[in-house]
């Protein structure tokens, strides 16, 4: 199960981001997510949502030993895999990464996302 | 936690910044954004008559929920008006509020005048003063854009104004963004006056929340049932443009200056499915699900590679049917130089269509205009936009908004669709008399979003009405009777929804399913553990409209001022849908003691000593 991502869809609202860092951190800020939007809002107003893809073959873990399964599924991960992540989708901020962990099967950020942007999918 | 939120004295003349705690009280008396920034005036509003003296505070503030998961993220922005004289006031979505929130500060009072073009840079709570001299004569996008690069990339949020603040435009906006605009008002010739050419904000800071898990199994909730409303849907896909065709249909739109209601069979010609062609997807302001913003681009015609967001409705009507102008290309252009030049597109049309029918009356001619003022003629509204801003030629006059009317002379006097000096927008409101009511009794002047009770024209039945609004209404848009009612409720409903940061079409504006106040007490409660119950906020919307009120009054604004222009009595409407409308002066009047009465005034329209006692506003002012 992962979350897709429809760029084209996207309004760039950031909900995703509030509701991703309050689920998971009682607080909201949306540098503390999983989900990050990237706009061109001075130019094209593209908005572009970067989420894990929940990759079989994490590149993100590659160099370290095996990872448990509850370390694979943590929110908060070092800051040294978003580097290794090839689709930028691991969000960066004070050292540490945010990693979308699908809020234990029914992830937030598809709750509020109202243009269809972010669904879930099976694979 | 929300309520840690603070505010910032930065004074200009001096380079200095103080940052203090919100008191609770006011947090309790006010909420945050509109409230506690009018609180924050009415110290000094009454001094302070002149809106280009340095001392006149420009103030911004966040909604009290402005940032977290909610219903639009919204931020007023608050002075003395250069515009009308009075008091000016402007709500602005996009994500400049949400920054400033988590930057850590939800209010700014910025006072004095910098010797040298200035910008603030607000980081995590520390504000630095720059150097602007580099950002002078630039537009509001590239403002940003410069901006942006040298203090650290594409999630620095900047307000900022263009030539025309610089050139103190007297309807002047602040931008951020590609389109957010606090644009009424005038807001940002106050900024231009100050030297002040943008606010930079940049936050990484949490924001706690009091309740997490309630907080969002509420707010999950309260999300799937506005979602479901048509009108939240209608918008989310076609935008404020939906609202065209309503009022074309129904003759309540302003074409040539009010002159006419309605553009008939020609009104598909700027309806919402005009737009179509041009939209490349809907987006929003921050923490927005409605998302009623076209993202638009031009690729073939005359002005091909021209992109942006918009237009709204508001801006359609202003810089279209009121001057006559039914090119829908034309009208994207010029609003969008409007948002480049740092202009108000409402107040830029009401001025350009004033000049249009005093030069259509031969009331002023070439000797004054240098070139011919025609109806719906794109290429003179948009090398007036550009003279407006730059104050070159007419445009210099033009630029001193309802101040021109010296230089026009007595006979312009009429033309000009004002009230409290603050010009009619892009409707026309003698059919709807809730309307025209709540035009005369805004407190920033002639403007739809201070009332504005737009389920007026929805036509539910009125035992729907009775209930919504505590006491009958009518369901007819021309009748007089209970719409002044209407029109207290929903001053007291927007002001609130404006203290909270909430949108309006997210609140009870157009549709009775919109969030109200046991939704508000509800979710304040959850996000900062301020209980107040919806009595309570209700109430926190009468202080904070009584407040506004209070201000006016004592600058000599009373019953006498709470009125329309002379065409809305005077002129039945000629032709289409709502031929023959027009406002009765007898039931106007009737109207106003009833909404005195049940906003506790007296009948000159000043607030009693006992309303004053029981808000809790007896030492203000």
């Amino acid at each position: 199960m992962r979350i897709k991502v429809n760029k084209e869809k996207c309004s760039g609202c950031r909900l995703c981001e509030t509701m991703c860092s309050l689920f998971h951190l009682g607080a909201v800020n949306t540098e503390k997510s999983a989900v990050r939007i990237e706009k061109d809002d001075l130019s094209t107003s593209m908005n572009s949502p970067f989420i894990c893809r929940q990759c079989k073959n994490m590149k993100c873990l590659e160099g370290e030993k095996a990872a448990s399964e509850a370390e694979r599924k943590k929110f908060i991960w070092a800051g040294q895999r978003s580097s290794k992540c090839p689709f930028q989708a691991l969000n960066l901020f004070g050292g540490k990464s945010y990693h979308c962990d699908l809020c234990g099967g029914t992830p937030q950020c598809v709750k509020v996302c109202t243009t269809g942007a972010l669904v879930m999918s099976r694979r | 936690m929300v309520l840690d939120r603070k505010i910032a004295y930065v004074n200009l003349s001096d380079g200095s910044c103080e940052i203090r705690k919100i008191p609770m009280e006011w947090r309790r008396k006010f909420l945050g954004g509109r409230g506690i920034n009018m609180h924050l005036l009415s110290k000094s509003y009454a001094s302070i008559p002149d809106p280009f003296s340095p001392d006149n505070p420009l103030i911004f503030g966040a909604g009290l929920l402005t940032g977290i998961p909610g219903f639009g993220s919204r931020m007023n922005i608050t002075s003395r008006s250069p515009e009308s004289g009075h008091l000016g006031d402007s709500n602005m979505g996009g994500e400049f509020g949400a920054e400033l929130v988590k930057a850590g500060l939800s209010h700014l009072v910025i006072t004095g005048k910098s010797k040298k073009p200035v910008y603030l840079l607000i980081k995590d709570g520390k504000i630095d003063f720059c150097d602007a001299r580099k950002l002078k004569g630039l537009d509001t996008i590239e403002t940003q854009k410069r901006i942006r690069t040298r203090r650290g990339g594409h999630k620095v949020q900047v307000a900022c104004i263009g030539p025309a603040g610089e050139n103190l435009v007297r309807f002047s906006s602040i931008r951020s963004g590609m389109k957010s605009a606090a644009g009424r008002t005038g807001m940002g010739a106050v900024m231009g006056s100050k030297n002040l050419k943008a606010v930079a904000v940049r936050g990484s800071l949490d924001i706690a929340i009091s309740k997490p898990d309630e907080y969002c199994k509420t707010y999950l909730r309260t999300l799937a049932g506005l979602m479901k409303t048509k009108w939240v849907q209608a918008l989310g896909k076609q935008g404020t443009p939906v609202l065209f065709r309503y009022s074309n249909a129904l003759g309540f739109l302003s074409v040539r200056n009010n002159q006419l209601v309605t553009i008939g069979d020609k009104g598909p010609l700027l309806e919402a499915e005009a737009l179509e062609p041009y939209s490349t997807g809907m987006i929003a302001c921050f923490g927005c699900p409605v998302h009623c913003r076209h993202r638009f681009s031009m690729e073939k015609g005359k002005y091909k590679g021209v992109r942006g967001e918009g237009p709204e409705y508001a801006s359609i009507g202003s810089l279209g049917t009121k001057l006559g102008n039914l090119d829908l290309e034309n009208i994207m252009y010029a609003t969008q130089l409007c948002n480049l030049y740092g202009l108000d597109t409402i107040s830029t049309g009401s001025y350009i269509a004033w000049a249009m029918e005093l030069y259509q009356r031969g009331i002023i001619d070439k000797r004054t205009t240098k070139r011919s003022l025609k109806w719906g003629d794109g290429k003179t509204i948009v090398e007036l936009i550009d003279q407006i801003a730059h104050r070159r030629g007419f445009g210099d006059i033009l630029a001193e908004g309802s101040f021109a009317r010296e230089i026009f002379g007595q006979a312009s006097r009429r033309y000009l669709l004002e009230v409290k000096d603050f010009p009619i927008e892009m409707t026309d409101e003698r059919l709807p008399k809730s309307f025209a009511l709540g035009m005369a009794t805004s407190t920033r002047g002639a403007c739809h979003m201070r009332s504005r009770p737009s389920i007026d024209a929805v036509g539910l039945p009125e035992a729907v009405l009775k209930k919504m609004y505590g006491g009958p209404v009518s369901d007819s848009l021309s009748s007089y009777s209970g719409k002044a009612r209407m029109v207290w409720w929903h001053e007291l409903m927007n002001a609130v929804s404006d203290s909270l940061g909430i949108c309006r079409f997210q609140s009870v504006f157009s549709s009775p399913h919109g969030l109200g106040y046991n939704h508000f007490s509800r979710l304040i409660a959850l996000a900062t553990g301020l209980h107040l119950t919806p009595a309570e906020i209700k109430r926190t919307g009468e202080r904070v409209y009584t407040l506004e009120r209070l201000m006016i009054t004592g600058e000599g604004i009373s019953r006498s001022e709470d009125t329309l222009p002379e065409r809305y009595f005077e002129e039945p409407i000629p032709e289409g849908p709502s031929k023959g409308e027009v406002v009765s002066r007898e039931e106007f009047s009737r109207m106003l003691d009833e909404y005195y009465r049940l906003h506790g005034w007296d009948d000159e329209g000043i607030p009693r000593n006992k309303t004053l006692k029981r808000l809790g506003l007896s030492d203000e002012n």
